[in-house]
């Protein structure tokens, strides 16, 4: 029961507030928002060992970053800091990571910060052998999972792994490394959710809720960095929808305008560009803004509706997935 | 020609199925009988699982409750049977343990039957910021508040396939579908039971099981207990809402087969909102809401600490 005057201090408060994020946004909407410089920055990537994170690898390396490269295949994460080396990193450790495990994930982070195992140096940089990798200033949740079948043909330790790799990661990473991003108040955190962590998606039951887990716990732990006025510390969410990683091979769409399945060159850009310009939410391709925005308000089963025209329902049918390396 | 009629046919479906919901809004859904149902609730030893317990039980339903705190379950159990002929039975079982589910799970279908009504309630909350909740508390939180659901999915969803018959029933939060401050691990849990139970509801649609039902409900706090000391500073917007009322606007939804349910309205509003405005509007919003330090006084539920050692005395 606040006196009005207080009430009115606050609503005041409140639209200069929205008044000016309204131009900010509208202005941002022209003006591309200046990209800021990551070199000499520690970025971590969870699932460097192919697809999108080796692609991010690159990125980052071609910006100067520091990279830390996890993955639970030695070989294709060894893959990726040779070509993240060839990019022009400042150095790369590359560090084999069942993420989907705790303590191999707290094993993994503290290993990082003692003298690290193999590393490669840029010529131009004297040979620094015992150097500590430092503080992960950019955590970069990208390592993932997907079962795609029928929720009751999917056996329970897959789904178990599935919410172990895609969500349960992001919170022993968010342990390991932002009490010191805290400290420093300076850090950058990006999940890579999904569409699905969106909307619902058929034969994607355990990864959809999953990909919702990872996307509620970085817009929350987002709001207590913005509650505890930690404002060195941002936050980008991507969802994109499928991409050409091979990780959703066999997936169709039915409507490659609105819905393409993105190249990953594409979506690579669009997330690096996302990170450097500090956004928070990015969602590809632009009709997945509009399919939530709908989804918001439509009664349901109009929503269903759209979707069925759309054929959104059976994107997974001929879902084949990452043919196993052996 | 064909791309032509295919969306004549979904425009005219459009605008039915619009001006039905409109009409909806106005005149009330005719509620489907339950009696005779077998209704499954987790969580029904308290708050919001007990008063939907009392509520099925005066329709006629036949009662299943669970919950891993015997005595508020067997109370439960008691205060349900009070009606005359209300049949009942009360399992004690811990929702955080998969083989638990699936050996009381099949203890229900020996001995009761087949459960044509899930509801899956049974939520715990730690309410500190994330690096202060021990690493423990964040996985009981997700066991509990999400993982159970997909045990207790997997355990009576085939006897409602074969038979097409059925409902499934997910209380998700508010804290579902927006990040709170304060929330993390519950959120992030109650994402996950809202995104498990809507790509089911698509599953089952694409299955073309179309008599198996799912309601999905969204509400603010509860004065249940579980969130006690929360504040919220404009309660006209979002109140904290009475338990009862909840309870009756669940069991509506469910009578009325309501796929999405938030309370209160203006959840739906801002909903909305958060597609509209930029991010940094959103956080004004928030801001002005209150919405960032509403956790800040949290206490929560005294008991749920107590229960919790008892469980983990008993399995020394």
């Amino acid at each position: 029961m606040a006196p009005s005057v207080n009430t009115a201090k606050e609503l005041s408060i409140f639209l200069v507030k929205a008044m000016f994020a309204f131009l900010e946004a509208a202005i941002f909407a022209l003006i591309p928002k200046p990209l800021k410089n990551v070199a000499g920055e520690i970025v971590l990537i969870t699932g460097a060992g192919s697809g999108l994170g080796r692609l991010l690898a690159v990125q980052f390396a071609h910006l100067g970053s520091v990279l830390v490269l996890w993955d639970i295949n030695e070989e294709g994460n060894e893959e990726t800091r040779r070509m993240a080396w060839d990019a022009g990193a400042m150095t790369v450790h590359a560090y084999t990571c069942d993420c989907g495990r705790k303590e191999e994930v707290y094993r993994v982070a503290n290993q990082g910060s003692l003298v690290s195992g193999l590393c490669y140096y840029h010529n131009s940089l004297k040979p620094q052998v015992k150097k500590e990798v430092g503080d992960v200033s950019i955590l970069i949740n990208n390592a993932g999972i997907v079962t795609g079948r029928k929720f009751l043909d999917c056996p329970d330790e897959l789904i178990e792994k599935s919410f172990d790799v895609n969500f349960k990661a992001h919170l022993w990473t968010y342990k390991a490394f932002l009490p010191a991003m805290i400290a420093n108040d300076h850090g950058h955190l990006v999940c890579i959710s999904s569409s699905a962590g969106l909307i619902g998606t058929n034969q994607l039951a355990d990864y959809c809720a999953s990909k919702f887990a990872a996307f509620g716990f970085a817009e929350s732990i987002f709001l207590e960095t913005l509650a505890q006025k930690q404002n060195g510390i941002k936050t980008t969410i991507v969802c994109p929808f499928f991409i050409k990683t091979g990780m959703f091979e066999g997936c169709t769409t039915s409507c490659p305008f609105l819905l393409p399945i993105l190249e990953p060159e594409y979506a690579v850009r669009k997330i690096v560009d996302a990170i450097l310009q500090e956004k928070m939410y990015l969602y590809m391709p632009k009709f997945i803004y509009f399919m939530v925005f709908l989804k918001s308000f439509l009664p349901f089963k109009v929503g269903i509706l759209v979707a069925e025209y759309l054929r959104a329902l059976h994107f997974m049918d001929s879902f084949t997935g990452q043919k196993k390396k052996d | 020609m064909d791309m032509i009629w295919h969306t004549s046919v979904f425009l005219g479906k459009f605008l039915y199925y619009f001006l039905e919901s409109l009409f909806y809004k106005i005149i009330p859904k005719k509620k489907k009988d339950v009696a005779g149902e077998i209704v499954l609730i987790t969580g029904a030893g308290s708050g919001l699982g007990r008063l939907m317990a009392i509520k099925f039980a005066s329709l006629g339903a036949i009662l299943v409750l669970w919950d891993i705190n015997e005595e508020g379950n067997m109370e439960t159990c008691r205060m349900v049977k009070e009606k005359e002929g209300v049949k009942a039975f009360a399992y004690t079982c811990d929702c955080s343990n998969r083989q638990e589910i699936y050996r009381v799970a099949d203890q229900v279908k020996k001995e009761v039957g087949d459960v044509t009504i899930l509801i899956n309630n049974a939520g715990v909350v730690t309410g500190k910021l994330f690096l202060n909740t021990p690493d423990d508390m964040v996985e009981r939180s997700f066991l509990v508040n999400a993982l159970s659901h997909v045990w207790t999915y997997k355990a009576f969803l085939p006897a409602m396939m074969k038979a097409n018959h059925g409902h499934l029933v997910c209380i998700s939060s508010t804290a579902g579908i927006v990040g709170i401050n304060g929330l993390s691990d519950y959120c992030a849990s109650k994402f996950a039971a809202f995104g498990f139970a809507e790509s089911l509801y698509i599953e089952l649609r694409v299955l073309k099981k179309s008599n198996i039902k799912t309601t999905i409900v969204c509400p603010y706090f509860i004065k249940t207990g579980m969130f006690d000391g929360c504040t919220t500073k404009y309660p006209f917007l979002l109140p904290i809402l009475e338990k009862e009322y909840v309870a009756e606007k669940v069991l509506n939804a469910i009578l009325e087969e309501q796929t999405y349910l938030m309370m209160p309205k203006f959840v739906y509003f801002a909903l909305l909102l958060k597609q509209i405005l930029s991010s940094n509007m959103i956080f004004a919003l928030i801001e002005y809401l209150g919405l960032d330090t509403c956790m800040a006084s949290f206490i929560g539920q005294s008991k749920a600490g107590e229960v919790q050692t008892e469980a983990e005395r008993k399995q020394l």
